[in-house]
Order: structure tokens, then C-alpha cells, then sequence
């Protein structure tokens, strides 16, 4: 379980010598003495592209390590955590849309999304289902990931994302590629499915935002 | 159930060439690691038979008896070994044990019954330590005063020249080892002034030994009740009896043959065969263990690549919350059932080659060695390249884990 994810002077290793320099001047995350996400708040990131968004989301998943400063999970340094005990967040705290969705071309839809929920357990073929469904997705249920538009990758991407336990759920840009119309129907998904858990949302946002109700808003 | 979409990623790219290749180059060089072990072993069950023709651990020497001074009885030293001679040889590395003829310091005669034609005859006795027998008798031991009779190990060799050249030409009947073992004889000790009467019988029959055996505890005793001292003075043995490391070693051939020594019987030639087969097989072994090496390597090779291939999707699995043991644990299975199937394979071809050249050897008199010592050496080698293989794909799927 993680109650709080907290930045201390965080900062990409790429931006390190431009410290006074634009985005990190002007950033509200960037270098900042303590940046604290709660659950169950929600919160949204704003930037506009290369300032680090993609980045934070892998600092905070683990998937990156390239930073300066720390980044602390209820005040335990994330730099100790293990390769293991990073694999049991995956499963269990720390949910995690990529901007770039990673699905497998090769799989079908319901393949791609089994295998997330074959380690984890957390959902019903029945209920996965259900969520295409409600993102329009129920008649592409067998077709081959790598067939899919971008958008409806992203949609799959998302039910994906939602089949585990967690305590944060980042969202890389989840509605990039969606029109009004869906970004409701995955902002009500979202915030249902944080709700049930008592989770925290992390979205970014390059200009088209995730449409949930309350969020904080950070510039990046 | 359908199969795990996991198994189905890792599955991609994985090059059944590759693998049958890497299966086909393991198998040829296990198979003929074993089938050569195998061959070695059956073959020198040969020597271990008593008539064999690769009968050749143990060289019985002696010095060269030559010119008239031994004939004049002048000094019997000249043909006896020195306690520095022996040391010499024990420290030799090819020599793993030496033991001493210890002839009797006394007059022997021995007395038979043969179906009621007695015979009697000057006979000579020597004892050598036990561990140096190839046959082991029954009730070989002596306790002074036990009323049991002496059991004594005659060289088959006397046994033939008999059968064969005394008997045939003298009218004489011919005897079996069996019927020679039922004979009662009594042999008369006499030296030092004192003689006495002791029972004895032939028990076995020697091929490595070209004498008449008896019991060290008998010499030991015997010698000191009758052994005169003055005419016996030089306890050196003239005969010295050495177990070889390797049957046949080279090095010892010209040991012996630059200190002059000579050598019993015609184990020499016996000696050189084994030696031979040693060598072979030990070159055979190597080139099996090298193709093996190399199919190793091979399969290293082909792992690195599929996983270099595999690594998005490997990265990808470990964003979705996949541990690198999971993941490892598809590809070490393949690794492993190929790896099983492999031994299975080259164990079958061993025991179906064992059991077609077992013919050809019992006419030699070989009966085959046990397989399981073999079997045991390929499953070792087996589960070594097995724990080389998984190790390597468990580190280097945890490296991709750390892009």
C-alpha cells in the first residue's frame, strides 16, 4: 500500500545544467522542495511536449531511473526498491497507462488485456468485457491489437491499465487520441474504478485533459 | 483453457533451427562421451576377468640373474633388492604400491597321496602381502598350532605345465583345479636343527602370480622357527610384485628397462594394449566433451540473440509487473525439456551400442560393465550444462529489466 508519493527536488538528469532556464524555472514539479501526491486526490499535469512528462510517469513507475533529486513512496526512498519488489507494485500498488500504450500487435484485444489480469487475478473475463463495452470496443474484443486505430489502442491500453489492485494510477496522456465523446466515457471509468479503490489519479495532459471532476492542476 | 498469452509472446522469434541445431550438436557430443566411457569400461571388465588380455596393472620383477657368480652361489645379493631399490621404485610416480616376494629361509618337502601312488617332492614356498592376490581364497590365513590345514595358491602355469607336458607325456592322469583342491598333502618344515609336519591344500590357482603362496602370517612364523640365519643371512626379496597406476604406463616400461629389471610372464604386451585403449579413449572423451562445449556455446549464442529480439517485449512485461524469473522461467523449461530429451536420447544410443558390441566381448571373456556409472556421468554433465544454461537466461533477462 502507498499513501503518499513525495518528489524532493526532483529533477531529469537530462535537465541537469539548465536548472534556471524554462520549463525548469517555471516548473511546479521540477527541483521543488516537496511535491506530495495523496490518495485519494486527484491531480492532472500540464506541460507541453519535452518537458518530462513521459519522464515523471516512468520516475514514479519504476521504469526509469535517470534523475536527480529523490522520489520517496510514504517517505521510503524509491532508489532502494528491488527489481522484485518494483514487479509486486506493478501488480498490486501502482497502476500505469504509457503514452506509447505497448500493447502487443501480435495479441488480441482480450490476450492483451489477460495478460495483465492472468498476474494479477483482479478481474472477470466477464467484466473486462463489460469495460470494452463501455469504451465501444465490445466487437473488437478478438481482433488483433496491431489492427487497431490509435485511439482505440489507447481505449484498450486503459482497460488494461485498470485490471490490478492500486493505490495510484498514472495516466500518460489517456485521452490524446480521443474525441469529447470518449474521453467522458474513460474519465467516468477512471474515476469509478479509483473511486472503488480509494486511489489517487495521476493524469498529464499536453492541451486535451482527462474530463474528471475535481483534480489539482500542476504545471510542469 | 487457451495457453497463456504469455507463452504465446515469448514463444515469437524463438528459431526451432537454432534449437534443433544446438540439440542435434549436444547430442552427438554427449553421445559419444558416453558410448566411449561406456566402451572403456565394458572392455577393461576384460582385465579385471582373470584370463584377460589386457590383464596388466601389476608387473612382478625381478633383477637378471647372468655370469657365473650367481651360478657359484657366490653372492645372492646381486639378484636381490635393496632397500634403496625398493624405496626408488615406490617413489616412482607411476607405481601406486609395491610388495615384496618373501621366500622361505627353510627346506620344504611336500607329501601327497594320489589315489593311493604317494608322491613326494622338494618344493619352495614365497608369500606376498594379500592386497596383491587375484584370487582370493577361502580361509586364506594361518594360525600356528590351529590343526587347520595351510592353504596354498599355486600359478596356474605349473598347474598346465603339468597337465600338459608332464602328464601327457609320462602316462600320468591329467587333474582338474577343482580335484587338486581335495588332495590332502603335508609338508615337512625343516631348517635350524628343528623339523616339524604341517597339513596343507592347494585352494586356488594363480594367472598373476608365478609361484607357490602361502600366507604371510604362516611365513612370518615359519621363518622364525626355522630360518637359520647364517645361511639365510640376506633377507632382501629378490622378486618384487608393483601395482601400476595406469596399466601399461610407458614411463615404467623404461624404468625398468634402463635398471635392467625383468619383468614375469608376458604381461607387457597386455600392458601396452591398455594402455592404448586409455589413450584412445581419453582423445574420443575430449573431442565429445569439445563438440559439447561448443553446443553449449551455441545455445548461449542462440539465447542472447532471441532475447536481444525479444527485449521490447520483455521490457514490456516488466511494465505490466512480470518478474525476470517469470519470464525466465518459459525459456529455461525450453532449455530444459530440450536438455532432458537430449540425455534421454544419448543414454538409448550408449545401451543399444553397449548391448550390440556385449557379444563380440564375452568371446573375450568380458561379462560388460554396469551402465550406471555412466548413466550417472551424463546426467551429471547434463544437469551442469542445464544450471550453466538457466543461470545465463536469468542474468540476462534481469539485465533487460534494467533498461
Amino acid at each position: 500500500m502507498i499513501g503518499t508519493i513525495t518528489l524532493c527536488r526532483t529533477l531529469p538528469s537530462v535537465f541537469s545544467g539548465s536548472e534556471n532556464e524554462p520549463p525548469v524555472s517555471s516548473s511546479e514539479v521540477w527541483l521543488k522542495e516537496r511535491v506530495e501526491f495523496s490518495r485519494p486526490e486527484s491531480y492532472i499535469i500540464e506541460a507541453e511536449s519535452g518537458t518530462g512528462k513521459s519522464s515523471l510517469c516512468s520516475f514514479i513507475y519504476g521504469a526509469r531511473t535517470d534523475f536527480e533529486g529523490d522520489i520517496l513512496f510514504d517517505g521510503r526512498s524509491v532508489r532502494d526498491f528491488s527489481v522484485e519488489h518494483w514487479c509486486r507494485l506493478r501488480c498490486h500498488a501502482l497502476a500505469y497507462l504509457p503514452q506509447e500504450m505497448r500493447l502487443f500487435p501480435e495479441l488480441t484485444v482480450m490476450e492483451n488485456i489477460e495478460v495483465k489480469n492472468r498476474l494479477t487475478g483482479f478481474n472477470t473475463r466477464a467484466r473486462i468485457k463489460d469495460m470494452l463495452r463501455r469504451l465501444e470496443l465490445g466487437d473488437r474484443v478478438n481482433d488483433r491489437a496491431g489492427i487497431l486505430s490509435i485511439g482505440q489502442q489507447q481505449r484498450v491500453a486503459i482497460v488494461r491499465a485498470l485490471c490490478q489492485p492500486f493505490d495510484f494510477l498514472l495516466v500518460d496522456e489517456p485521452v490524446s487520441h480521443l474525441d469529447a465523446r470518449n474521453n467522458a466515457a474513460v474519465a467516468s471509468l477512471i474515476a469509478e474504478e479509483a473511486a472503488s479503490r480509494d486511489a489517487a489519479i495521476i493524469a498529464t495532459s499536453v492541451g486535451n485533459k482527462l474530463s474528471i471532476g475535481q483534480y489539482t492542476l500542476l504545471r510542469l | 483453457m487457451p495457453s497463456h498469452p504469455l507463452n504465446r509472446l515469448l514463444r515469437r522469434n524463438i528459431s526451432a533451427g537454432q534449437i534443433a541445431g544446438y540439440a542435434l550438436a549436444n547430442l552427438v557430443g554427449l553421445t559419444i562421451v558416453l558410448t566411449a566411457i561406456q566402451f572403456y569400461r565394458d572392455i577393461t571388465s576384460v582385465a579385471t576377468a582373470e584370463d584377460s588380455f589386457i590383464s596388466s596393472d601389476y608387473l612382478i620383477i625381478s633383477k637378471k640373474v647372468s655370469g657365473l657368480g650367481n651360478l657359484m652361489g657366490a653372492d645372492p645379493s646381486a639378484t636381490s633388492f635393496t632397500v634403496s631399490d625398493r624405496e626408488e621404485i615406490a617413489s616412482q610416480p607411476w607405481a601406486s604400491a609395491v610388495g615384496e616376494f618373501t621366500p622361505a629361509g627353510f627346506n620344504v618337502a611336500a607329501r601327497a597321496d594320489l589315489g593311493g601312488i604317494p608322491l613326494s617332492t622338494a618344493l619352495f614356498l614365497e608369500s606376498i602381502p594379500n592386497e596383491f592376490f587375484d584370487v582370493s581364497p577361502r580361509g586364506w590365513s594361518f594360525t600356528p598350532g590351529s590343526g587347520k590345514p595351510l592353504p596354498i595358491v599355486v600359478s596356474k602355469d605349473y598347474l598346465t605345465l603339468y597337465n600338459f607336458g608332464f602328464a601327457t607325456s609320462r602316462g600320468m592322469p591329467q587333474i582338474s583345479e577343482e580335484l587338486i583342491g581335495t588332495i590332502p598333502l603335508r609338508l615337512s618344515l625343516s631348517g635350524g636343527g628343528r623339523q616339524e609336519w604341517v597339513d596343507a591344500r592347494i585352494v586356488g590357482f594363480s594367472s598373476r602370480l608365478n609361484t607357490i603362496a602361502v600366507p604371510e602370517e604362516f611365513m612370518t612364523w615359519a621363518n622364525s622357527e626355522f630360518a637359520d640365519s647364517s645361511v639365510n643371512g640376506n633377507t632382501d626379496p629378490s622378486r618384487l610384485i608393483i601395482r601400476l597406476r595406469r596399466a601399461g604406463d610407458p614411463e615404467a616400461m623404461k624404468f625398468l628397462d634402463i635398471h635392467d629389471y625383468e619383468v614375469a610372464g608376458d604381461k607387457d604386451a597386455g600392458g601396452k594394449t591398455a594402455y592404448f585403449l586409455s589413450v584412445v579413449t581419453t582423445i574420443v572423451v575430449s573431442v565429445g566433451i569439445i563438440i559439447s562445449l561448443l553446443a553449449f556455446f551455441i545455445l548461449l549464442l542462440s539465447i542472447y540473440l532471441l532475447l536481444q529480439k525479444n527485449r521490447d517485449k520483455i521490457y514490456d512485461l516488466m511494465l505490466l509487473g512480470y518478474t525476470p524469473s517469470r519470464v525466465a522461467r518459459y525459456y529455461q523449461t525450453l532449455v530444459a525439456a530440450v536438455n532432458a530429451a537430449v540425455l534421454l536420447i544419448s543414454l538409448t544410443v550408449m545401451l543399444t551400442a553397449s548391448a550390440r558390441w556385449k557379444d563380440s566381448l564375452e568371446s573375450l571373456g568380458a561379462d560388460g560393465a554396469s551402465p550406471w556409472p555412466t548413466i550417472a556421468v551424463g546426467v551429471l554433465i547434463i544437469v551442469l550444462v542445464t544450471a550453466g544454461n538457466l543461470a545465463a537466461i536469468s542474468r540476462n533477462i534481469r539485465k533487460g529489466f534494467r533498461k
